[in-house]
């Protein structure tokens, strides 16, 4: 019977009723669906870190500045100007440090990953480039090229650049192998397999060293400048410290991750959805 | 248009323990210009090497290829290649990836538009010239990859059982777009495969080969008839291309 009434809504163009369609639930407005699921976790996240710091500050009021004292001084910061200014030459000392390590690591991954001398050559340097700390770099070039601009580039670069070489000497040595001998029988050039066929493929590598460099850059930087600049975030989280101003610590750390966060999803995340377009969203597999 | 002959050729491959063993031996037939030439044997008995040591991507260890052809003269010769998946860039739209091919091959740039167009236009994807690989289905993907190969305008088109990952429907079409365009232009193919039934539709000669080490085993002309239909004469002459070949793999008795 319910097998005759269905037959009958397909004939008349109906949608016929599925056994147990009851129990699906419903769709509602896929876009707002979207938005909530996106903006929501994160909020929630942030809500719980100031939620607990909040709670802290209750508990010790004299060790803890108040989330809204803290909050007053970012505003101050923000206000007379001071925050742009040193938040421009931090950000510069990092993109040009982060930017020359890119390029040399991008050339010296390919390289690795193509030529085996290559390989044997650079991999002890990059490991032994790897258990060097950040700081020890920061001191060394700070004592070999002075309190100036060229040691902060120089101590980000070294930094970053073999954690960025591992992630691109990784990628390459992972390439599709009929991609690369189908460029070969069409005779591509070899300016058109690193640009259409290789660097397509490294596209994810170097996304992930870009996050993963930039958050070392950072850091590197902000211990450069405690020492040897005077200018930058690390120079007025360093002067805050030495006034114990607890609030200004925070605030100039807070001013810093915003500014990390915008970075990220302002910058890397638009760049990388662009860049990998291409690539059908399949989902279905998360939850 | 040109001839390919295979003259003589020898290949060794290394198993891991480092012990040597022959995939081709000596190894001749020719590849008639301006005809489909089927290259049929057992799996594993080296068709794909064959393939590869013609553009170059294995290095043969005796005996020669020879290009004939009257119109050109290349170091490298141009050469189409159908692989058995598409190879498509899938970054890269379907309309960019033909361009790429055209670019490689040396095409005038003011030319490469209207090839790219004319040519998706006969494997009926034009609509998709700006729609990215992994939005196609695998049976479109394959047509793409197609199109590439005649769109360089090469005198020689290798096809590696362009037709093995699709489902046999896809394949059925494909096959005779495939067929349509080696009539309609005349290129000189060698086209490899297992499939009888395929060999017999698509072949103007089909070249049999041997378990391995392969050897030649038969030159076979295809008495069938041009436009070719798929019929039960297709199935006869398979039937007699079965008596012709072995099919079973190494080891196998």
């Amino acid at each position: 019977m319910a097998l005759e009434s269905n037959n009958q809504a397909a004939l008349s163009g109906q949608t016929a009723a599925v056994a147990g369609a009851e129990t699906l639930p419903a769709f509602g407005n896929p876009a707002g669906r979207n938005l909530m699921g996106r903006i929501l976790p994160p909020f929630l996240a942030l809500a719980s870190v100031i939620g607990l710091w909040w709670l802290l500050y209750l508990i010790y009021p004299r060790l803890l500045p108040s989330p809204m004292n803290t909050v007053n001084e970012a505003i101050r910061l923000i206000t007379d100007g001071s925050f742009f200014f040193h938040m421009y030459q931090s950000l510069r000392r990092v993109f040009v440090g982060a930017a020359v390590a890119m390029i040399f690591s991008v050339a010296v991954g390919i390289y690795m990953g193509t030529v085996r001398m290559g390989e044997q050559f650079f991999q002890p340097l990059v490991v032994l480039g790897l258990t060097i700390p950040g700081l020890m770099w920061a001191l060394i070039a700070v004592m070999l090229f002075g309190i100036n601009e060229f040691a902060s580039y120089f101590a980000v670069a070294v930094t970053t650049f073999p954690m960025l070489v591992i992630n691109i000497w990784a990628g390459v040595k992972s390439l599709d192998k009929e991609l690369m001998d189908m460029s070969h029988v069409f005779h591509f050039t070899k300016s058109m397999k690193i640009t259409q066929v290789i660097l397509p493929q490294l596209v994810s590598n170097i996304f992930a060293a870009t996050r993963y460099g930039l958050g070392l850059a950072w850091k590197v930087v902000v211990v450069v400048e405690m020492f040897g600049t005077s200018n930058g975030v690390g120079y007025q989280v360093m002067k805050s410290y030495q006034v114990f101003n607890m609030e200004g610590v925070i605030a100039w750390t807070l001013t810093f991750v915003v500014a990390m966060i915008v970075i990220e999803y302002g910058i890397i995340n638009l760049v990388e959805r662009r860049l990998t377009a291409w690539r059908p969203k399949i989902d279905v597999w998360r939850r | 248009m040109a001839e390919l002959v295979v003259e003589n050729i020898e290949k060794w491959f290394h198993r891991e323990d480092g012990q040597p063993f022959k995939v081709i031996d000596r190894l001749s037939f020719k590849a008639k210009a301006g005809s489909v030439t089927v290259l049929i044997g057992p799996s594993g008995c080296g068709k794909s090497t064959l393939l590869n040591s013609i553009v170059g991507l294995e290095r043969l260890d005796r005996g020669e290829l020879k290009f004939v052809d009257n119109s050109r003269s290349q170091d490298r010769p141009l050469i189409g290649y159908v692989f058995q998946s598409p190879r498509l860039l899938p970054w890269k739209t379907i309309g960019d990836n033909l361009r790429l091919a055209l670019k490689g091959a040396a095409v005038a740039e003011s030319e490469r538009e209207n090839r790219v167009r004319h040519y998706l236009e006969l494997v009926e994807l034009d609509e998709y010239i700006n729609q990215f690989p992994l939005y196609l289905s695998g049976g479109q993907r394959q047509r793409v990859g197609l199109a590439r190969a005649l769109a360089i305008e090469s005198d020689l088109v290798l096809m590696d059982e362009p037709f093995a990952s699709v489902d046999e429907l896809t394949a059925r079409q494909l096959r005779q777009t495939t067929r349509r365009l080696c009539e309609q232009l005349h290129r000189t193919v060698l086209f490899v495969t297992h499939n009888l039934a395929e060999a017999a539709y698509m072949s103007d000669y089909v070249v049999t080969l041997t378990r391995r080490p392969a050897t030649l085993d038969a030159f076979v002309p295809n008495p069938l008839p041009t436009p070719r239909q798929w019929g039960p004469e297709i199935y006869r002459f398979a039937a007699e291309l079965e008596t012709k070949v072995t099919l079973k793999e190494e080891g196998e008795s």
